[in-house]
């Protein structure tokens, strides 16, 4: 394997492409274009367009990527996730082709990636499950005989689901039939399969992971659990490594029944088996990830071991370099998910021109990110822009070191959650490990009531002495003309200065 | 330099003059003296020593209001000559309003026409970005004067979209 075609964009392209340079592998970037001046294309050794910015037209075309991987004489193609990385057909398509995908076989993939499908596979593995069908549902009727055998509260779910669409809470028999139609039509109308299906509902449940690694001679590993349990609407916030609540038995339980799953599905390459867990400690298989996953690097600095190196030498062919018996988990790590979105009004999107960013380093930080200052984030992709990854020995430490950085971090010209983090870090109880999956929601409902309270504010000289000396060196307002009212003096700095940075090459 | 900087929720009368010392600043605020010395290490990064406390504060450009980054809190300010900035304050909220994108994105629909009535907080026009819509709603009751963008535009925060009367 000498030359690999990333097939993403952002961030993990970026991280992809590193990985690849520390094994002397050459790498070709693709870009739409809404990212020609991406990092990923910058630091890419090819980079070739695909097409306008929309995802349908640019990332998701699979024909066009293999198109250019033939053209560019690369032998294998890493999807990263989102976009093309769970489809079964571009996966076969790459088999067809004779390009190396970098994860599972379409098989695999197809045997797993339904979740009706992964639910039967997970029973003929032996393996814990919510209690609820293994088939999509006919009609309102057989989901109201499933839900009174299973009892009440019940969740909807689309068979081909993710992130939270055509996902419905029940409470009471008489709400099911309109949950039904519309988690059914979400899901269509999400995922072009209407295929729903019916679980108890776990109250009060953490979402715990487990990665799992395996090779193409029928050796699977587990490389511990990630805690997942900070998430807004489905999509996760916060991850972090180990879980406070999960001891050597809990753990050792999960990640056996994680390896029999993949190896009755002979899976292979790095995926990820997610778990409900209860107050009682008992776990529920819920669906498996045949992906790289966002929160990868919360194991990697725990376990020491490279995910994305791994993945290469799996799909050389080449059998995993260490038994479970040399897997051991060292101190503690906590991601961040730093997205464009604006926490104080609604989570509104905020895409636009990074006019300013000072970045934090130091000890046990990481920091994966695909922007750079004058980076223009585009509006057409998901709002991550970074993750910021902390390690220290102990999981208070890492807080501790987390918000540390945090303190060091500014992104200027676009809004960003970053502001959500410290609260979310100095939450008592979050320092506690009291989460759970709707643990972000009652602390936003909480502390939302707390700011409004705590509006007032005293003199602030710093604030006011920086605003002055801002205002007394805008450009043309030297301090012996007159002050200029409204904003356009900085809109046309801020612009000269986009220009004139534009010049000079982005620091990676 | 005289100003009046609205910081804060608060109005403050700042003078403001530089000392003979590059980055030395006079500052005087409601009259009370700040001796201020501040070293801008690259164009909106601003190390300011105030009293031997140590800040940095990095100026947030790019917004329709000033902004800076100063430790965990971002705080916008506006800036005038003390009669142009209580003139603004008085402006009264009848007459023609206009309807600004929030955010910037991409248009998806237009909800109300030229010409037609429309309720206050009734959605107006939606807008894409990231993969989330938002609709932005009537400021009050009235009828749309002038519909600005059309589906499929491009706009940027702050843009007007629609005159409401």
């Amino acid at each position: 394997m000498r030359k690999i075609l990333i097939a993403n964009r952002g961030e993990i392209a970026l991280r992809i492409v590193r990985a690849c340079r520390e094994l002397s592998i050459a790498t070709v970037a693709v870009y739409s274009d809404a990212d020609r001046a991406a990092l990923h294309v910058l630091e890419a050794d090819e980079a070739y367009r695909l097409g306008p910015a929309p995802a349908v037209e640019s990332y998701l075309r699979g024909d066009v990527i293999l198109g250019i991987a033939a053209q560019c004489g690369a032998d294998a193609i890493h999807p990263g996730y989102g976009f093309l990385s769970e489809n079964a057909g571009f996966a076969q398509a790459c088999e067809e082709a004779g390009v190396k995908f970098i994860g599972p076989t379409s098989a695999a993939m197809r045997a797993l990636g339904s979740k009706t499908a992964a639910r039967q596979a997970a029973d003929e593995a032996g393996m814990p499950r919510t209690p609820g069908c293994v088939h999509g549902l006919a009609s309102p009727e057989e989901a109201r005989d499933v839900a009174a055998s299973v009892g009440y509260p019940v969740m909807l779910k689309a068979a081909a689901g993710g992130g939270g669409k055509g996902m419905r809470a029940v409470y009471r028999p008489e709400e099911l039939e309109a949950a039904f139609a519309t988690a059914s039509s979400e899901a269509e109308r999400a995922f072009g399969s209407g295929e729903v299906y019916l679980e108890k509902l776990i109250e009060r449940p953490r979402h715990i992971e487990v990665q799992v690694l395996a090779d193409e001679h029928g050796h699977c590993v587990y490389l511990g659990e990630r805690e997942c349990s900070v998430q807004r609407r489905h999509q996760k916030v916060i991850e972090e490594a180990p879980s406070a609540v999960v001891d050597e038995e809990l753990r050792r339980r999960m990640g056996e029944a994680a390896v029999r799953l993949a190896l009755s599905a002979k899976y292979t390459n790095a995926g990820t088996v997610e778990f409900l867990v209860d107050e009682e400690q008992n776990f529920y298989f819920l669906e498996m990830n045949t992906r790289l996953q966002v929160e990868h690097p919360v194991t990697e600095l725990v376990t020491g071991y490279d995910l994305v190196h791994l993945q290469i030498a799996i799909a050389r062919g080449e059998p995993l370099p260490f038994r479970q018996e040399d897997v051991h988990l060292r101190g503690h790590a906590i991601e961040c998910r730093v997205y464009a979105e604006d926490p104080e009004n609604g989570f509104m999107p905020s895409p636009g021109r990074i006019t300013r960013l000072l970045q934090p380093g130091g000890p046990g930080i990481r920091e994966d990110c695909g922007i750079y200052e004058g980076w223009v984030v585009p509006m057409d992709y998901d709002p991550m822009l970074s993750k910021l990854i902390a390690w220290a020995p102990t999981r208070k430490l890492a807080i501790a070191r987390m918000l540390r950085a945090l303190d060091e971090y500014v992104i200027g010209g676009i809004r960003t959650n970053l502001g959500l983090f410290r609260r979310i870090l100095r939450d008592s109880d979050f320092q506690a490990a009291r989460i759970d999956t709707s643990y972000l929601d009652r602390l936003l409902a909480a502390s939302h009531l707390g700011e409004r309270a705590g509006a007032e504010t005293g003199l602030h000289l710093p604030a006011i002495a920086a605003a002055a000396i801002f205002e007394a060196s805008r450009p043309g307002n030297g301090h012996d003309t007159a002050p200029v009212a409204g904003t356009s003096g900085w809109k046309s700095a801020a612009r000269h200065e986009a220009v004139r940075e534009a010049m000079w090459k982005p620091r990676g | 330099m005289k100003l009046e900087l609205e910081i804060d929720g608060h109005i403050r009368q700042v003078e403001i003059t530089p000392a003979e010392t590059p980055g030395q600043w006079q500052i005087r605020v409601d009259g009370k003296p700040v001796e201020a010395d501040a070293h801008l290490l690259r164009p909106g990064v601003l190390s300011l020593l105030i009293g031997g406390r140590s800040h940095r504060v990095v100026l947030d450009a790019g917004f329709a209001e000033p902004a800076l980054h100063l430790g965990e809190k971002r705080i916008t300010w506006e800036a005038g000559d003390p009669r142009s900035l209580r003139r603004r304050r008085h402006v009264k909220a009848d007459g023609p309003m206009e309807l600004k994108a929030s955010m910037p994105g991409r248009v998806v629909r237009v909800l109300v026409e030229r010409g037609e009535p429309v309720g206050a907080h009734q959605a107006v026009v939606v807008i894409e970005a990231m993969k989330m819509q938002n609709e932005l709603k009537s400021p009050k009751d009235g009828r749309v004067t002038q519909m600005r963008v059309a589906p499929g535009d491009t706009v940027s925060a702050g843009d007007v979209l629609a005159v409401i009367e």
